[in-house]
């Protein structure tokens, strides 16, 4: 209990970190020199300090909307399996409470921007409310397959210990294409390139950017804090798949594990440095590529069931 | 099983009552809501002792050898009579505040007598036990709901929808009626026995004709079309019965009927399974593509039943496969759904009263702001919509788990078990992706924001009868998410009966699963309120000021810029275009100082788009050539009648 403790706080410390890894990657590409790596801390710790300026046109739910999202990050980051390490919490079906509860946040989310009566935000919710439709369709397409390969239907079946390597064994072939799904459904879920972009607050075409617009102080921090813990998460699972090998030697698994997690993050700098991001009606059909390719290794991996 | 006499007696006291009343209009409300209210609970009571029993209670009436009655409840009549004597209850006290039309009293009077019949007949229709007394309830069941819509027959739009109502329920009936029959000449006996002996095609047949009949009452698709017209017609309390409890009456059919045909086959599993994605996936598009609260509603309800039909399917699947485990998650789940979807539906359709009761409209892009004004409905409706969009740690999440759960169990079945539970998986992740766009709209549009209308302006919350039930059903919403266990108990008891092949249900893997949620739910609760705390230290003396929402640099924004519902919801609509047809009507605008201009967009129904051209007009031409035998002569009419005498006498 202690050390999975001491793993889901370092994840949440750590968090920030990582995300900072993907501007200076961006910056790299840029020719730029880049912000410090210890950013997120120092705009968070700012953002904790300051005082906070509401709408008068929101109730309740904007201020309660922050702090319930990020409250869902934080539950769902207490089942990751960190370096594939027993998490917080397991327990059959945990997985499905996981994805919900990331969509309790998103439900929140929406919410707290349709409080402001601004069409700018509503846009926002209108797309944040539609592209983890088609996400949570692959998500779960994944599952069925993690499911035929485990018959076990929690995170600590695919993710934890020897668990992913066992998986490449069963279903190597089938596991490339989930772990391409899975990472369209990370760039999808954190509003990254290339289907919204984080740089920019103030254009129509923003997803999560422009609903947290009215958010300021210490409410904005719970916001990113709260994604940056998101993006951990959905990046963790996708290191453990990446990097399934174990030495037997904890701390050199622990490294090794931080070297994966690092190598997702950068691939999420190089996404956004390379690519514009899509026009609004494109992006659906990105996300049905994580569908179809779920759809496809669930399809495969019947075969070699057999 | 007296008790429950005396609790459907006080409930028919008090709509015979009220209308003896009609005179004082506050005592006819006083004393039917009382009395109805009082019934309600009593029945309550005495289900739940009757639970308690080994046996079911049974019991017939025979008057004069002409008309023979008999009843029977058992674990699954019981919790059917919980959930409608549960909304009842919460609905009639409700009713109190929103009939507020004293110039009309025999109108209220007479819409309080058809409530109690409503409640009453639909008690007695899920603890029949012979298919003589199911018909007669049902059919009471139809008439004083019928009756119920048609209350502000003023309109034309609403007797339109009830007399739709009507021929939807008498179709229905008149499959179950051909269900009944079939049973009757096969076995000679009008009591619903055990059904097994009979062969296994002719068994198939009563259940797809139960399904059809059962499914018209219940909404499946595509026999939904009166939904959805019906419930913007009926008054709130009426439209939460008949969405929280009435169309259940439908699933409490098809379950009936399945537990007495004893099939040992997918096809039935198959067919409610498809039926279940079809209605659940399309009652969500279409519930996205609507403006007015009630319509949305109704779609959702649709979409629910949808819900229940998969995990009920799913059940059904796992027993002809033989994983009892499959079978109980699918069951349970299905059944706490029906449970569930009566505590939240019912909350909303109260909810949407209020705001038609206080600003005179449902219209979403009309409305917005109402949270500000009026705080508890909002609140309500707030909790009412995280719970039917299925998010912990609310009661929807439980039932859809559970059903999930059987979904992951089916999965290991060969073939076209498998296509069927990977389907069933993945529209329940879009049938629940899409409950958060409606309801995330439905909240967005017509409660938050600024109002977008002078009657959006000035709403308040009045009525404390009113307020009372919203309350109790949001916190029951939570109740049931947070500790589960009594009600999944309930629906165990309840499956218990369905699968013979297996005896009584486990209870162990269910309780196992169920009390890891809802430890977990407790803890994110703490977690939230720790977090809660949290801010408001770090908030602690630091400057808080108040604004305009960021205009994004435009210096004077309007309440009419805000985005509507239509807005919300139009790529989502477009995403599944060929099922939703989009009218529209837009006149282009010309010249360079152009006039007022109009936009107007409107969501088309599949099914409600095909009725006329498909069934409508060619029964009506058909109709038309037989007009020839309608001339009028008595004579002719009573050759007619002997001649019919005659020819049946051949066949019989």
């Amino acid at each position: 209990m202690l050390p999975s403790m001491l793993f889901f706080l370092s994840a949440i410390l750590l968090a920030p970190f990582f995300a900072a890894l993907i501007l200076k990657v961006k910056a790299f590409f840029a020719g730029k020199k880049g912000p410090p790596l210890l950013i997120q801390y120092y705009t968070l710790i700012k953002l904790f300090q300051k005082g906070s300026v509401y709408s008068t046109s929101t109730t309740f739910i904007f201020k309660l909307g922050p702090v319930l999202s990020f409250c869902c990050a934080l539950s769902a980051l207490m089942f990751l399996p960190v370096a594939g390490r027993p998490a917080l919490f397991a327990f059959r079906g945990d997985v499905i409470l996981v994805l919900y509860l990331l969509a309790l946040g998103r439900f929140f989310t929406i919410a707290a921007a349709m409080d402001t009566a601004s069409p700018f935000q509503g846009m926002g919710a209108a797309r944040e409310a539609y592209f983890p439709i088609i996400c949570e369709a692959a998500m779960f397409l994944i599952l069925i397959l993690l499911y035929v390969l485990t018959s076990n239907l929690q995170i600590k079946a695919f993710f934890q210990g020897g668990q992913p390597l066992l998986l490449w064994h069963k279903a190597g072939s089938p596991l490339m294409f989930v772990v391409i799904a899975l990472f369209i459904i990370l760039l999808t879920e954190n509003a990254r390139v290339p289907v919204d972009d984080p740089a920019t607050h103030l254009e129509l075409t923003m997803i999560h950017e422009v609903m947290v617009l009215d958010h300021s102080g210490p409410d904005l921090a719970f916001i990113e804090l709260g994604s940056f813990c998101k993006l951990f998460f959905y990046a963790g699972l996708v290191a453990r798949l990446v990097w399934p090998f174990e030495t037997g030697v904890p701390a050199l698994d622990l490294l090794l594990f931080f070297l994966a997690l690092l190598a997702v993050y950068v691939a999420v700098g190089v996404m956004e440095s390379v690519m514009a991001r899509y026009r609004m009606d494109k992006v659906p059909k990105f996300v049905l590529t994580s569908f179809a390719l779920a759809f496809f290794a669930v399809i495969v991996t019947l075969e070699l069931a057999k | 099983m007296l008790v429950f006499w005396v609790g459907l007696l006080l409930i028919l006291l008090g709509g015979v009552l009220a209308l003896l009343l009609n005179r004082n209009f506050m005592w006819l409300k006083l004393t039917a809501v009382v009395l109805t209210a009082a019934g309600s609970l009593t029945g309550l009571g005495a289900t739940l002792s009757l639970l308690n029993k080994a046996a079911p209670a049974t019991i017939s009436i025979t008057y004069l050898h002409l008309l023979s009655l008999s009843f029977k409840i058992d674990g699954l009549a019981a919790f059917f009579l919980i959930c409608i004597f549960g909304v009842a209850l919460p609905a009639v006290i409700y009713s109190f505040h929103y009939m507020h039309r004293a110039e009309n009293p025999l109108a209220v009077a007479l819409h309080y007598l058809f409530f109690s019949l409503l409640i009453i007949s639909m008690a007695l229709l899920v603890s029949a036990a012979d298919s003589i007394t199911f018909m007669l309830f049902w059919e009471l069941m139809s008439l004083s709901s019928f009756f119920l819509v048609i209350h502000k027959h003023e309109s034309a739009d609403n007797r339109r929808a009830g007399y739709l109502y009507l021929a939807f329920s008498q179709v229905g009936a008149m499959f179950l009626l051909a269900a009944f029959g079939l049973i009757y000449g096969h076995t000679g006996t009008f009591g619903l026995g055990n059904l097994s002996g009979l062969s296994q095609s002719v068994r198939l047949l009563i259940f797809i004709l139960a399904v059809i009949g059962f499914g018209s009452k219940a909404g499946v698709f595509p026999l939904h079309v009166w939904l959805p017209q019906a419930h913007p017609a009926a008054p709130s309390p009426v439209s939460a019965v008949m969405s929280g409890v009435m169309i259940k009456t439908g699933i409490y059919g098809i379950l009936r009927m399945y537990a007495l045909l004893n099939l040992n086959s997918p096809v039935p599993g198959g067919i409610m399974l498809i039926a279940g994605i079809i209605t659940g996936v399309l009652g969500g598009v279409y519930a996205l593509g609507q403006q007015d609260l009630k319509r949305l509603l109704a779609y959702s309800s649709m979409e629910n039943i949808g819900i229940i039909l998969i995990g009920l399917g799913l059940g059904m699947l796992g027993v002809s496969a033989g994983k009892p485990i499959m079978a109980a998650f699918g069951f349970v789940g299905g059944l706490l759904h029906v449970l569930n979807h009566a505590a939240f539906k019912s909350l909303l359709f109260m909810a949407a009263g209020m705001v038609q009761h206080s600003t005179g409209t449902l219209s979403m892009d009309a409305l917005g702001g109402l949270l500000k004004k009026m705080r508890l409905t909002g609140i309500a409706f707030l909790m009412g919509s995280l719970a039917i969009a299925g998010l912990p740690p609310f009661n929807g999440f439980i039932s859809e788990f559970l059903v999930y759960f059987s979904g992951f169990h089916g999965t290991g079945l060969p073939r076209h078990g498998f296509v069927l539970c990977l389907l069933a998986i993945v529209s329940l992740a879009i049938i629940s992706g899409l409950a958060l766009a409606v309801f995330t709209k439905a909240l967005g549009v017509a409660f938050q924001g600024e109002p977008r209308s002078a009657a959006a302006r000035s709403a308040t919350e009045k009525g404390w009868t009113m307020l009372l039930p919203m309350s109790a059903l949001a916190g029951l919403c939570l109740f049931i998410g947070l500790m589960p266990k009594a009600f999944i108990q309930l629906a165990v008891q309840a499956a218990a009966g369905l699968n013979p092949a297996y005896g009584g249900l486990p209870l162990e893997p269910f309780m196992e699963l169920i009390g890891q949620i809802s430890r977990f739910s407790m803890l994110f609760l703490m977690l939230l309120i720790l977090l809660l705390a949290l801010r408001s230290q770090l908030y602690q003396g630091k400057t808080v000021t108040k604004a305009g929402t960021w205009g994004c640099g435009f210096t004077r924004p309007n309440t009419r810029m805000q985005y509507t519902g239509s807005s919300f919801s139009a790529s989502i609509l477009a995403f599944f275009r060929p099922l939703t047809k989009l009218t529209e009507d837009h006149p282009v605008i010309r010249g360079r100082f152009p006039g007022a201009t109009h936009y107007l967009s409107k969501v088309n129904d599949l099914a409600e788009m095909y009725l006329r051209p498909v069934i409508v007009n060619p029964v009506l031409a058909l109709f038309d050539k037989l007009r020839w035998i309608q001339h009028g002569d008595v004579h002719l009419y009573i050759g007619y009648i002997l001649l019919t005498i005659v020819v049946l006498l051949f066949f019989v």
